[in-house]
């Protein structure tokens, strides 16, 4: 049953989904939020990298298995919202949270990597939105995440259209920020996440995040309120440190 | 700081060569200047510029940690509760910089670091010459850049790009701020400040200028939240 693997390197936590061939996931929440939260309550971790296990990142959620929770009453729009706040939680991480996407990302696999921070993909990575396909759509968020990214139109494009998108085409509509060869994906991904990280005092890594989802949520004046004081904090702690270390 | 008008284009200069270190008096005088700018009535357009080779190095950063240090008040834990005002202030001048009625272009040469591409991030436009070098390094300090400076990226160059320039706080080229949407144009250092003036003088002379003050109203009115 265990789906999803844990571990720790270098005080940077990797979660990989772990369904092979295609890593379906089994339910709307990939991982139960619960977990997750432990998981990433160690306050020395420093960065978040999600993978997929073998020659795929995910699949997506399975129909089959959607349409048997309906039959059997599952309450879906529970289990949806439970997705939604699992993704919510790893957007909202004050580290820097990464997906290294090999071979296809579809449907929910998709929703997983836009709600990361950076997504960096495999030269032979495909990308989609199937949902409109089968007569539903994408539900964990991921019209809007998408919107964000690639704008109104292409968002249109891709979850109307159900296409399937090449890594080259989602480096240039900026769907995903970094393409390398597939044997070198998760060595670049995971030095990637050390060389942003590894040199900075978790202080300033948290600020920086913090600021940055300001500069999304808030207003203009309320989100420079914050990060001024945010600035005040740490300009505070490192003049105390200069002076002690005098 | 220098500041002139000639024939309705205002051009300010930072005027500390070599290096056109931001210090305490910079922001004062800054301050001082933005507030004049925006009660002159004749001018039409600003270009902002750096004397020498650079355009500036950034603040002066003992100078300031040592204001930040002595101003701020704390509570029991040390967590700031009142923050200095010239922090609140530096940030009022870049505000002020943005919303004047009328074009503000940077033209920058050399080094542009830390709150000085800040600085230029406020202004309406950047033009560069091809030796330009940027950065945001505050992180590598244990700071983060504080004057809106990560908003700015972020809305320019998103999210991923803003993470990686701030947190890894390596300096850029030129191309790459072109490619990171982070200035306009690359021009040839000996026509830059030339060019830089005739962009603004062309883009300030087509409307009369009750019209574009209401136009660039109700474009930060518009834009002031997202």
């Amino acid at each position: 049953m265990d789906r999803i693997g844990w571990e720790i390197r270098d005080d940077i936590g990797i979660i990989t989904i772990n369904n092979p061939p295609e890593n379906y996931l089994a339910k709307p929440d990939f991982v139960q939020l619960e977990i997750l939260k432990k998981w990433t309550s160690y306050d020395y971790l420093r960065g978040l990298m999600i993978t997929g296990t073998g020659k795929q990142f995910s699949g997506g959620g399975k129909l089959e298995h959607l349409f048997s929770m309906i039959n059997a009453k599952e309450d879906i729009s529970r289990k949806i919202s439970d997705g939604k706040k699992v993704l919510d939680f790893l957007e909202n991480l004050d580290i820097p949270v990464i997906s290294a996407i090999q071979g296809i990302c579809f449907g929910g696999g998709l929703e997983i990597a836009l709600a990361c921070h950076i997504r960096i993909c495999s030269e032979n990575a495909l990308f989609a939105f199937p949902e409109t396909n089968h007569g539903i759509m994408p539900g964990l968020g991921g019209t809007i995440r998408s919107q964000e990214l690639i704008g109104f139109p292409m968002a249109l494009k891709m979850i109307l259209g159900g296409d399937m998108i090449n890594a080259e085409d989602a480096l240039e509509m900026k769907l995903v920020d970094f393409i390398v060869p597939k044997q070198k994906l998760h060595e670049y991904s995971f030095n990637f996440l050390l060389r942003l990280t590894k040199d900075r005092p978790l202080d300033v890594i948290h600020a920086v995040m913090k600021v940055l989802r300001n500069a999304r949520t808030l207003s203009v004046k309320d989100a420079m309120k914050k990060e001024t004081h945010l600035f005040c904090e740490l300009a505070l702690a490192e003049a105390h440190r200069r002076k002690s270390q005098e | 700081m220098k500041f002139t008008l000639t024939d309705t284009i205002g051009h300010l200069v930072l005027n500390q060569p070599p290096s056109n270190k931001m210090t305490l008096s910079f922001f004062a005088e800054l301050n001082h200047l933005v507030q004049y700018i925006e009660k002159l009535k004749e001018i039409k357009g600003l270009v902002i510029s750096g004397n020498g080779r650079h355009f500036s190095s950034g603040t002066d950063l003992p100078a300031i940690l040592e204001v930040v240090e002595q101003n701020t008040i704390v509570d029991a834990l040390g967590h700031p509760v009142i923050i200095p005002d010239f922090l609140l202030n530096n940030y009022l001048s870049l505000q002020i910089l943005e919303r004047l009625p009328f074009p503000v272009l940077s033209a920058i040469r050399g080094v542009c670091l830390g709150s000085a591409m800040e600085l230029t991030l406020f202004s309406h436009f950047r033009f560069c010459s091809e030796d330009s070098v940027f950065g945001l390094p505050e992180s590598t300090f244990n700071l983060i850049p504080g004057l809106g400076g990560i908003s700015k990226v972020y809305h320019l160059s998103g999210k991923a790009k803003a993470m990686e320039l701030v947190l890894k706080g390596k300096t850029f080229l030129a191309s790459e701020a072109l490619k990171f949407k982070l200035v306009d144009k690359i021009l040839p250092k000996k026509e830059l400040i030339q060019q830089s003036c005739i962009f603004i003088k062309s883009i300030s002379s087509g409307y009369r200028k009750e019209k574009k003050k209401l136009y660039l109203k109700n474009f930060f009115n518009n834009h002031d939240t997202i």
